[in-house]
C-alpha cells in the first residue's frame, strides 16, 4: 500500500473495521515523510475530537496535542482519529459512542480497548503508526488482541498538552504499530519536555542506546486464571527468550493484586472530577431548555449525552472522593500505588524487566462481550493495570496464535525512564518470532 | 458576639495563575482568555511561580509557619462561571498556618490558615431569565486568610479588615484602585449557630452586612427563635443580607489532589524571601522605640512610609525630640506637594531640620524653608504669605482678647481661631498652615 492507496481506500478500509471517528477526505499526500493516525482523546485542530463521546460531538479543539503537533514536525501526515472507549473508560472499545471497531483477524471480535481503534490501524494498514493514549492498559490491551506492538512509556515522558484528561495521574500516551521498529523511529519524536505540561518536565532525556532486556522476572500470580491458549503461547515464547539468551526466573510479586483496587479508585476518581465539565455550555454538543435552573439543564444534558460507562465511573469516583470515604479509598489507594512502585522497584534490581501475558485471554467475541459484567470485565485487565499504576514504561509483543488463528501478547515492564530496554527488547522479539499478518480484503 | 473572617485577595501577579492570560482589565468580556483558563478538553494547568511567592509573603507577614512543600487540590462543584467545575485550591496543605495578627498591635487575632486559589469567572444577570458569563476573572490567582471567630463587634472587623488590607498592599505592592481586589465571607454567631455572609466587598460593606446580621440574630434569639445555619448575601443597596441556602450538610467537595500540579518543595524559597516590615510593624515600633504616641506614628505611616523612613533618619541625624515636631509638623503637613514636586528629594529635607537643630535658622526660617524647598515655591513669597496669615490671625486675637484666656484653659479653643481665618481667607491657606501659625501665635500671648 503507497500512501496514495491508503488516502483512497481509506473510507472503505474504515467501513469495515470501523477503526476511524473521523478521517481525512484529502487524497494527495503531498510531501508528507508518512502517515500516521492519533487516538481521538487527542485534539487535532482538523479534526472534530469527540473523545468516543456523543457528549464532545461537534468540538473542534483550537489547539493540536503536543504529541500530535510533533509527528506533524517530523514530516507525519494526519489521516485520522482512532475509535475509542467513551473517555478510555473500557477494555473492548464497545463503549463508544460511534460504533465499535472490529478486530481485523475476526470480525466478529474485539480490538481490545481503549485504543482499539489504534491498534486496529496499525494492524490494517501498511506502514502505519497510531498514537495511543494508555491509562490502565490501553495502549497493551489491543495490541495484543490484534497482534501489534505497543509502548506505554514511562508516565511524563510523553507531554500530556492536549490530550483530553481520563485519569491525569496515570494517562501516558504512546505508540501501536505492525513494526517494531517504529516504535523505536517515533517514540524519540513525541517524547521530551514539554513545558505546557510540567508532569513531562522531570524527565531525563530519552538515549537510544540499544540497551538490552538480559534477565526477565516472571511474577507468578500473573500466571492464575490465563486461558489454557495464552497460557501455552506464554510458555513457548519463555523457552524462544531462553534461546536468546535470557534468564527467565519466576518471582512472587503479592503487590499485584492490591494494583487493580487501588488503580478503579484512582482512575475514577480523576475521571469523575475530570468529566465535572461536561456540561454542555462551552463547547462540544448543545442542546435543551436554556431557561431551565442551570444545575437541572447540567442534569439533563449529562445524563442524556454521557454513556452508561462514564456514568458508572463518575458515579464511582465520586463516592470514592467523598468526605467520610475519602480516606478509606483515595487516599488509601495513593499509598497503594507507592507499596506497587516500591515492588517493582525490588524487582527490577535484579532483572531487567517483569515479564507476564499481556491479556488473560484472546479476543472475545461480542456477544460473549455483552455476556460480562462491568466487574468482570474492569479484571480483564489485571495484568495491565499494575505497570500503569506504577507508571512504569511496558511493551507489549505478539507472541502466539491461538488454534482460531487470533493474536496472543504478552507484556514487559521495564523501569522508569528505561524504555530504551523495551525498543530492543521490541527489535530482537521481531527477527526471534514469526508475527503474522492480518488478512485485509476490502 | 464572634465573627471570623474569610478574607480573598486578588494577587497582583501580571499574568494568570494557570495560564499567560493578562490579568489587566480586559476591553470586553471574555478577551483575556485561552483554552486552560476556558477550561478547555486537553488543556493543563502551569504554574505561575510569582504566586507562591506571594503566598509565602502574606504567610510570613500573617506570622504563620511556611509549608515547606506545597501542592494544589482539586475542588469539585458545578456553576456556571468555574469552567473546569473543577476549581484549583489548596486543601491538605495551604501555604501558611496558624498564624497571629495583631489588630492594634495589641489584640491577637489568630490566623487559621492562608491557602492559595484560583478565582472562578463572573456571573452577570441580564433581565430575569437570563446571565451572561465572563471568564476574563477566570483564573486570577487569590489568596484567603482565614481567621478564627476571634472578632467581637462588627466595628472591630471593620478595624482588623481596613488594617490587614493596608499591611497587605504594602507588602505584595498591591495597587490601591479601591477595594475591589479584596472581598470578604463573615461568619458571625450572635448565639451559637453562625451564618456566613458571602461575597462582601469594602470595608463599610462588611461592617453594614454584621451590623445587620447582629440586629436580625439578636431579634430573632430575643423573640426565643433559632438561627438558622445558612449562607447569606449582602444587598449593598437595601443595606440587608439575604437567604441565599440552608447549610445542614457541609458541601461535600470531593477534593483530591490535583494531579496536574506536581509538587512543589519551596523550603529553600520560602527562607530567601524577606519581607518589608509591614504599616502595622512600623507603627507599633515607632511608638515603642521613638516614644511616639500611637496616633502620630498611625498618622506618620498612613501618610506614606517613605515619611516613616524620613522620620528615623531625622531622629538618628538630630534627636527625636526635633524629628517629632518638624517631622511630624511641617514635613507631614508638606507632604503631598512634596511627592508631586520631582525636583525635591529627601536629602534636603534632613539639611534643613539640620540646619535648625545647629541653631543655624530660627523655627520660623526652619518653617519657611521646609515648605518653599519641599512645595517647590520660593520664599520670598512664601514669607509674603505667611506674614499676611500672621496679620490675618493677630488682628483677631486683638479684637478677641478672650480667646487667649479660654485658650490657657483649654487648647480647643484654638478651634475658633482657625475656623474664623480658614473662612476669612477662602482656603488661600492650608489647614496645616493655618493651625500651626494660630497655635504660635496663640502661644506667644499666653
Amino acid at each position: 500500500m503507497t500512501m496514495q492507496t491508503v488516502l483512497s481506500d481509506i473510507g472503505s478500509i474504515n467501513d469495515k473495521y470501523v477503526m476511524f471517528n473521523r478521517f481525512t477526505e484529502d487524497s494527495d499526500p503531498g510531501d508528507s515523510k508518512f502517515l500516521f493516525s492519533a487516538k481521538d482523546n487527542l485534539t487535532s485542530k482538523d479534526f472534530e475530537t469527540c473523545c468516543g463521546s456523543r457528549i464532545l460531538e461537534g468540538y473542534h479543539p483550537v489547539f493540536d496535542a503536543t504529541a500530535i503537533a510533533k509527528m506533524r514536525n517530523a514530516g507525519g501526515k494526519l489521516i485520522g482519529k482512532t475509535n475509542m472507549d467513551e473517555f478510555g473508560f473500557g477494555t473492548f472499545s464497545a463503549n463508544s459512542g460511534f460504533g465499535i471497531p472490529r478486530n481485523p483477524f475476526d470480525l466478529e471480535r474485539a480490538c481490545g480497548g481503549s485504543s482499539g481503534g489504534s491498534a486496529c490501524a496499525a494492524a490494517v494498514i501498511e506502514d502505519h503508526v497510531s498514537l495511543g493514549v494508555s491509562t490502565g492498559g490501553s495502549i497493551c490491551c489491543p495490541a495484543s488482541f490484534c497482534g501489534v506492538y505497543g509502548i506505554a512509556p514511562t508516565y511524563g515522558r510523553v507531554s500530556r498538552y492536549g490530550l483530553i484528561d481520563y485519569g491525569n495521574s496515570l494517562d501516558k500516551i504512546g505508540l501501536l504499530s505492525a513494526k517494531a521498529s517504529d516504535l523505536t523511529r517515533y517514540l524519540p519524536v513525541i517524547s521530551g519536555r514539554d513545558e505546557r505540561d510540567p508532569t513531562s518536565c522531570v524527565q531525563p532525556e530519552l538515549e537510544i542506546k540499544g540497551d538490552r532486556i538480559r534477565s526477565v522476572a516472571v511474577p507468578k500470580e500473573a500466571a492464575e486464571g490465563l486461558s489454557k491458549d495464552v497460557s501455552e503461547a506464554f510458555l513457548n515464547s519463555l523457552e524462544t527468550l531462553k534461546g536468546m539468551g535470557i534468564d527467565v526466573e519466576y518471582v512472587d510479586m503479592p503487590a499485584l493484586k492490591y494494583a487493580m483496587p487501588a488503580y478503579y479508585v484512582l482512575a475514577t476518581s480523576e475521571a469523575s472530577t475530570n468529566l465535572a465539565r461536561y456540561v454542555g455550555m462551552r463547547y462540544g454538543h448543545q442542546d435543551g431548555d436554556l431557561s431551565l435552573k442551570f444545575d437541572d439543564y447540567f442534569t439533563y444534558f449529562r445524563s442524556k449525552y454521557f454513556g452508561d460507562e462514564a456514568k458508572r465511573r463518575i458515579l464511582l469516583g465520586t463516592y470514592t472522593r467523598m468526605a467520610g470515604f475519602r480516606d478509606r479509598y483515595y487516599a488509601k489507594a495513593l499509598k497503594v500505588r507507592m507499596y506497587v512502585i516500591d515492588a517493582y522497584k525490588q524487582i527490577l534490581k535484579d532483572h531487567d524487566a517483569v515479564l507476564a501475558p499481556t491479556m488473560p485471554f484472546v479476543a472475545p467475541r461480542f456477544d460473549d462481550i455483552s455476556k460480562m459484567t462491568p466487574v468482570e470485565s474492569y479484571k480483564a485487565d489485571y495484568l495491565t493495570v499494575p505497570a500503569n499504576l506504577a507508571g512504569t514504561p511496558h511493551l507489549s509483543v505478539p507472541c502466539g496464535y491461538n488454534a482460531d488463528g487470533m493474536p496472543i501478547g504478552m507484556q514487559f515492564v521495564a523501569d522508569h525512564w528505561n524504555e530504551d530496554r523495551l525498543l530492543t527488547m521490541a527489535n530482537e522479539w521481531d527477527k526471534a518470532f514469526d508475527v503474522r499478518k492480518a488478512e485485509v480484503s476490502l | 458576639m464572634k465573627i471570623g473572617l474569610e478574607v480573598h485577595v486578588q494577587l497582583p501577579t501580571k499574568s494568570k495563575m494557570f495560564c499567560s492570560c493578562p490579568t489587566t482589565d480586559a476591553e470586553g468580556p471574555n478577551m483575556h482568555v485561552c483554552p486552560t483558563c476556558l477550561g478547555m478538553p486537553g488543556s493543563r494547568p502551569v504554574l505561575n511561580k510569582k504566586v507562591l511567592e506571594y503566598g509565602i509573603m502574606l504567610a510570613k507577614m500573617l506570622g504563620c509557619s511556611v509549608a515547606d512543600t506545597a501542592w494544589f487540590s482539586r475542588k469539585t462543584y458545578f456553576y456556571p462561571d468555574m469552567s473546569k467545575s473543577v476549581q484549583i485550591t489548596q486543601y491538605d496543605n495551604p501555604i501558611g498556618v496558624k498564624g497571629m495578627y495583631y489588630l492594634n498591635g495589641k489584640k491577637p487575632i489568630r490566623i487559621t490558615r492562608i491557602h492559595l486559589e484560583e478565582d472562578p469567572g463572573k456571573t452577570k444577570r441580564v433581565g430575569d431569565l437570563s446571565s451572561l458569563i465572563d471568564y476574563n476573572r477566570s483564573g486570577i490567582p487569590l489568596a484567603e486568610i482565614v481567621t478564627e471567630p476571634d472578632l467581637k463587634t462588627p466595628a472591630e472587623a471593620r478595624e482588623f479588615l481596613g488594617e490587614l488590607i493596608q499591611d497587605i498592599r504594602h507588602i505584595i505592592d498591591l495597587p490601591g484602585d479601591g477595594e475591589r481586589s479584596i472581598r470578604c465571607d463573615c461568619n458571625i454567631s450572635v448565639g451559637v449557630e453562625r451564618c456566613e455572609v458571602k461575597n462582601v466587598t469594602g470595608l463599610k460593606n462588611v461592617e453594614r452586612a454584621l451590623t445587620f446580621e447582629v440586629i436580625r440574630q439578636t431579634k430573632i434569639l430575643k423573640a426565643g427563635g433559632k438561627i438558622d445555619r445558612e449562607t447569606r448575601r449582602f444587598d449593598e443597596q437595601r443595606g440587608v443580607t439575604i437567604s441565599v441556602r440552608k447549610k445542614e450538610f457541609e458541601a461535600d467537595y470531593g477534593y483530591i489532589d490535583e494531579p496536574d500540579l506536581g509538587i512543589y518543595h519551596i523550603k529553600a524559597m520560602a527562607e530567601s524571601i524577606k519581607i518589608k516590615e509591614s504599616p502595622l510593624k512600623r507603627t507599633m515600633r515607632l511608638s515603642s522605640e521613638y516614644g511616639l504616641n500611637e496616633k502620630a506614628a498611625k498618622q506618620l505611616v498612613a501618610t506614606s512610609m517613605d515619611l516613616a523612613d524620613l522620620f528615623e533618619r531625622v531622629a538618628k541625624a538630630t534627636d527625636v525630640q526635633i524629628a517629632k515636631t518638624w517631622v511630624a509638623g511641617a514635613v507631614s503637613a508638606n507632604w503631598k506637594a512634596f511627592e508631586a514636586n520631582d525636583k525635591a528629594d529627601e536629602d534636603g529635607i534632613v539639611d534643613i531640620i539640620s540646619k535648625f537643630a545647629d541653631g543655624k535658622i530660627t523655627d520660623t526660617e526652619c518653617n519657611l524653608e521646609l515648605k518653599a524647598y519641599m512645595t517647590g515655591k520660593d520664599t520670598e513669597s512664601l514669607k509674603g504669605a505667611a506674614a499676611d496669615l500672621d496679620a490675618v490671625i493677630s488682628e483677631y486675637l486683638d479684637k478677641n482678647p478672650a480667646i487667649v484666656e479660654d485658650y490657657r484653659k483649654n487648647e480647643k479653643a484654638a478651634n475658633r481661631v482657625i475656623g474664623f481665618v480658614m473662612k476669612q481667607t477662602g482656603g488661600a491657606y492650608s489647614s496645616a498652615d493655618v493651625v500651626t501659625a494660630a497655635t504660635r501665635l496663640l502661644k506667644e500671648r499666653l
